[in-house]
């Protein structure tokens, strides 16, 4: 076992460590609490990105797994491939954002909150970092269930419904997805659950095309559900509207990607023909996505609803990378996935600030809050710009690659989705102008000098985040270079060579 | 040289980093790191081109997906030469202009930033090698507008005019992605050399939607027209920002766009001689526009746009045309915003030019340059603007001699703007500098600081003799400096300049003509004079003829029905999409419907198990029947 693999295993089982360390001390102390959460969240996050970096500059052979951490009978195997690397390097960006965000902010029983989070940050990055599918499902749940009773203790009684409403949807999703997976496993007569298992097992067995459609099927809705792909996309803004800062930050920000990691690493590349019959309706539903879920975003003067509907919005480009079937479709998703959970968490995080700073969720009622507060404004603003798919950060390129991909698949769907644009230009710089522009409106006058800027902390989660998304903006080749290799070895990604 | 070249574009970006980030509430931090970034870009352009370099190109991959790489380079030719040249040198002095200027804004780290970061994303798009890299920066640019034109966010003013410049510019920016996106696919390239050379060995390839849809960028960055209703709001920036970027560099990146893709044979005919019609049609109501507003910068935009759409309409007649008049109006259009700016910094922020008056004794250096860029954008012969405009003339005039009607009707708008330009440029001049000064601010103006009157006096020179080079050789310094300015910045234009001028030699009635034009200058002088001069303090027209001056105030009506669009169709779609569908039908109907679906069935079969021990008797029997009769039948 190489220093590597060590890394990794601090990086998945430290959240988790921490989680246990705070159990007994949850109810006393907010301070030990808050350190122990920023110092889990942050070595792990550290390591995290450690491995992508590793992953990026450290060669070896394109697509394999690397750094396999093996815990025996106790502990779920892990490892990375061009794939997961980066996106386990999100999760942990994410997780040190929300978590100092958290340790910041005035919190009713933080000591709780945080060892919820620490269990959701523990489930995230297993999830990303297993390479056995039930493992990852399992990682899955942990980072779940934490959402739901996060909703239910911090936001009374109003967001049950909202709170249930995605339990729900998200629990029937991941099991349509879980029947795809064990019909895949049985039909392929792979040993077991793992990714490599499965690659084995489909190389020696051809699998029938209406197994393969309706393999896909259950996948592409199951995981699509956890993405909220249109018309299933109805719990995700009042979720993220109604759930506590942190715990939105790493739902929308890095939950959300696990349905589309799943696609991308899993059911595509092994069920190629099923992908194949499937796609043209997938590009057709995730047109919805970015279009009249735009639209929808457009009439929103709710700031949080108005962020969490942009998020929806954002997937169906994600979607649409991924139905092109191609290489170059799908790397631009991925960037698009570590661009958007980045940007997402920041805008969440930020929003939420304004709405708990203003005491006002109605951006009708806000305005010139720049004079106030500029420090939080300019953030706001490059989150904005970052999610509107503004050069320089990492969701350009991502929107970039896809569009080129989508224009060889079909002009016509790419010239539709690049409308998508202009949409969210038209509510993103909406927002900045509403909130933050303008005279004073009354209402933040009255509020007087009760309005202050983000706070030293604060400041360190935003400029986390932020860096990621400049420094995949500028050198794109970080995350590209371990994908391309990953996506070299996928027959189905390179058909139309 | 490209160690250089990667200097230029990148040092920029670093002061803008820095300034924005370490220098926020610093006094003098963001504008010294500014101005020097903008001087050491301004001395690496004239050493790489003093030192005698050809044309090269230097490229890296920084990303590959499958099938698509995107490569960044630098690309340096003559076209890009010539756009550096005026990027840097205009960019230098408004940086130098702006320490003046802006002497009192509370928000300097703010705008030195912007400024910057307005220098990494121009220079980039100019040497930008291939079409997606020159759309990365496209973007940049725009976005650095937009963080200047919200400079004074506090206004509504400006935080509307900064939203409207970027959506309207990402309508065109829609199709340009588009226009990209196929010509990657057609191609498999985007980079210009290679196109250069697939076109040049097969011109048949080159197609026409890719080519509109090209230019819908172009319509969006260089504000014409449906998309020019951006420029005019975006002078709610700071004056030194309307003058850098909305008139003399960025809005000439959409004309530079298409002088590239015209020089490797990219645009079609039929694509070029919609540009010619749209754009000298815009040249021409532009020209008309200008007379109904009262802001002195409004006057400028729309004297902008109008030249814009000249240099369009110079396009598709012959690349180098435009490219000759988008130098020379760099130059006399800083200079006339600038002279702007430092009338307006003297006159306490009025900007009405009925409110000013008798400046030309209280500002007397500003003055004298304003009398320099005037004479030099309403054509007099020996300033500069006067060559490059009465080369856009002449070759209008010889193609209209040969050419249909779309040739001619272009050929009499042009000819229209040119007769409106002394027009509407003398109504400014004669209010603003004679009569007596009419507001208190006007008659307390004094002279500005010597960091607004330096680059003021530099760019006088060049209103009047910028062009010289390029139009008499005059080399000097071992033949490379031409006039002043670098040899090498001109020698994409000049021989082409020389071939058209020695082809319209052939057309009759040529020298005719130019003194023709020459009359209609003067003639517009006079009419200007006597229409708006004497120092009346009103404008004749609103007084006189009140229709026809809201009619031409009103620019065309186009943000009527645009405002009318987005309040009435696109918000109450929204609306509808929003509540209708997305909260009855998809979160009620369906979703909560078929929870209670559940709901309802789930507390029918409950109740089905909580009876009384009768009805659980009488379930038991209908059940034992129901089997026998299964049984039996």
């Amino acid at each position: 076992m190489d220093i590597n693999s060590t890394v990794l295993s601090v990086a998945v089982y430290l959240p988790f460590a921490c989680a246990l360390a705070l159990a007994p001390i949850m109810g006393r102390s907010g301070r030990l609490a808050c350190a122990v959460s920023v110092f889990g969240t942050g070595v792990s996050g550290a390591a995290s990105v450690w491995l992508w970096i590793e992953s990026w500059l450290g060669g070896g052979a394109p697509g394999a797994f690397r750094f396999a951490f093996d815990g025996g009978a106790v502990l779920p195997f892990l490892a990375l491939n061009g794939v997961s690397a980066p996106l386990l390097a999100l999760a942990g960006i994410t997780g040190f954002a929300a978590a100092v965000w958290a340790a910041s902010s005035e919190i009713e029983r933080k000591g709780f909150y945080l060892f919820l989070l620490m269990i959701m940050q523990g489930g995230l990055m297993g999830a990303f970092a297993s390479v056995n599918v039930l493992c990852m499902y399992a990682f899955h749940e942990f980072a779940l269930v934490p959402t739901f009773i996060a909703m239910c203790v911090w936001r009374g009684a109003g967001k049950r419904m909202a709170a249930m409403q995605m339990a729900v949807y998200l629990t029937l999703g991941a099991l349509v997805s879980l029947v795809g997976i064990v019909a895949l496993k049985i039909q392929s007569g792979a040993p077991g659950f793992a990714i490599y298992e499965f690659s084995a097992a489909l190389a020696r067995a051809h699998l029938d095309g209406e197994w393969q459609k309706y393999i896909f099927g259950m996948l592409l809705f199951g995981f699509g559900t956890l993405v909220s792909l249109f018309p299933f996309h109805s719990w995700a803004p009042r979720t993220y509207a109604a759930a506590p800062t942190s715990f939105a930050m790493l739902h929308a920000g890095v939950l959300k990607k696990f349905g589309l990691y799943l696609l991308i690493q899993f059911a595509v590349p092994f069920v190629p023909m099923g992908a194949v019959d499937w796609s043209h309706l997938l590009a057709i539903l995730a047109l919805f996505n970015v279009i009249y879920i735009g639209f929808v975003t457009m009439a929103q003067d709710d700031l949080k609803l108005m962020v969490s509907y942009s998020s929806v919005s954002h997937m169906g480009m994600c979607f649409l990378g991924i139905a092109t079937l191609s290489a170059t479709g799908v790397g631009g998703a991925l960037l698009l996935m570590f661009g958007h959970g980045l940007s997402a968490a920041l805008l969440f995080m930020l929003s939420n600030a304004v709405v708990n700073k203003t005491g006002e969720w109605d951006m009708r009622k806000m305005g010139g809050m720049y004079r106030r507060t500029p420090i939080l404004a300019a953030f706001f603003a490059a989150a904005t710009f970052a999610s509107i798919g503004l050069p320089g950060f990492a969701n350009f390129f991502g929107e970039l690659s896809i569009f080129v991909a989508l224009w060889k698949h079909s002009p016509w769907i790419c010239a539709a989705a690049a409308t998508g644009l202009i949409i969210s230009a038209v509510y993103g710089l909406r927002a900045v102008a509403r909130i933050f522009m303008g005279g004073e409106n009354p209402n933040m006058a009255a509020a007087g000098e009760e309005i202050s800027d983000l706070s030293a902390a604060q400041r360190v989660a935003a400029v986390a985040l932020l860096a990621g998304l400049l420094f995949v903006g500028f050198c794109p080749a970080s995350i590209t270079k371990g994908l391309d290799g990953w996506l070299s070895t996928i027959p189905v990604y390179n058909l139309n060579k | 040289m490209d160690l250089e070249l990667y200097a230029m574009v990148f040092t920029p970006l670093a002061a803008a980093f820095f300034g924005a980030v370490f220098f926020r509430r610093s006094k003098w931090g963001a504008a010294v790191l500014s101005v020097a970034s903008a001087a050491l870009a301004l001395a690496l352009a004239l050493r790489v081109m003093l030192s005698g370099a050809g044309d090269f190109s230097s490229s890296f991959e920084l990303f590959k997906l499958g099938n698509f790489k995107f490569d960044f380079g630098l690309l340096w030719d003559g076209a890009a030469r010539n756009m550096i040249f005026a990027v840097c040198f205009v960019g230098f002095l408004i940086h130098v202009f702006s320490v003046g200027y802006m002497d009192d804004d509370p928000d300097k780290g703010r705008y030195f930033a912007g400024l910057s970061f307005f220098m990494f994303s121009m220079t980039g798009l100019v040497l930008s090698s291939n079409l997606f890299e020159m759309f990365v920066f496209w973007e940049f640019v725009g976005f650095s507008s937009y963080a200047l034109i919200a400079h004074y966010c506090g206004t509504q003013a400006a935080a509307e005019a900064s939203k409207k410049a970027f959506i309207v510019n990402r309508v065109g920016d829609f199709g340009f992605l588009l226009g990209i996106l196929y010509c990657y696919s057609a191609f498999g390239t985007t980079d210009f050399a290679e196109l250069g050379k697939l076109l040049g060995e097969k011109p048949a390839l080159a197609n026409a939607a890719m080519g509109f849809l090209v230019v819908c960028g172009f319509l969006g960055k260089s504000a014409q027209f449906p998309l020019q209703v951006w420029l005019p709001d975006a002078m709610a920036g700071p004056t030194p920002v309307s003058a850098l970027i909305h008139a003399a560099t960025m809005v000439a990146a959409g004309v530079f766009l298409l002088v590239r893709l015209c020089s490797i044979g990219f645009l079609t005919p039929e694509v070029l001689d919609f540009i010619l019609i749209v754009c000298s049609a815009m040249a021409f109501c532009a020209g008309l526009w200008a007379l109904g507003q009262n802001d002195i910068k409004k006057i400028l935009a729309y004297s902008t746009l109008a030249h814009l759409g000249l240099m369009g309409a110079g396009v598709a007649i012959g690349y180098e045309l435009a490219m000759f008049h988008l130098t020379t109006h760099a130059f006399f259009k800083a200079a006339l915003f600038l002279v702007a700016g430092s009338i307006i910094h003297a006159c306490a922020h009025e900007q009405d030019i009925f409110k000013m008056g008798g400046l030309f004794r209280r500002m007397p250096v500003t003055s004298a340059v304003a009398l320099a860029a005037v004479l030099s954008i309403i054509a007099i012969p020996y300033f500069s603007g006067y060559y490059s405009k009465e080369a856009i003339l002449t070759a209008a005039f010889g193609r209209a001699q040969a050419g249909d009607v779309l040739d001619k009707a272009a050929f009499w708008l042009i000819m229209g703007a040119a007769a409106l330009t002394p027009v509407y440029m003398g109504r400014l001049f004669f209010n603003v500098f004679f009569g007596k000064p009419r507001s208190e601010a006007a008659s307390r103006a004094r002279e500005s600081s010597l960091w607004m009157l330096v680059p003021l006096a530099v760019l006088a020179l060049y209103s009047v003799a910028g062009a010289w080079g390029v139009e008499y050789g005059m080399l000097w310094s071992g033949g490379k400096m031409s006039g002043l300015i670098p040899a090498a910045a001109s020698d994409f234009i000049a021989p082409l300049l020389e071939a058209r001028r020695a082809g319209l030699e052939t057309i009759s009635n040529v020298h005719m003509f130019e003194w023709i034009a020459l009359a209609v200058t003067f003639a517009g002088i006079a009419a200007a004079y006597v229409v708006y001069g004497g120092g009346k303090g009103y404008d004749v027209l609103e007084r006189r003829c009140p229709p026809i001056y809201s009619a031409l105030r009103a620019h065309g009506w186009f943000d009527c029905l645009y405002d009318w669009y987005v309040a009435k169709v696109q918000q109450r779609v929204a609306v509808f999409l929003a509540t209708a569908v997305d909260l009855l039908l998809i979160e009620f109907v369906c979703v909560r419907g078929l929870g209670m679906l559940c709901a309802v069935t789930g507390f029918g079969i409950r109740k089905l198990h909580c009876m009384g021990i009768s009805a659980q008797v009488g379930w038991l029997a209908a059940g034992l029947a129901f089997l026998a009769l299964l049984i039996l039948t």
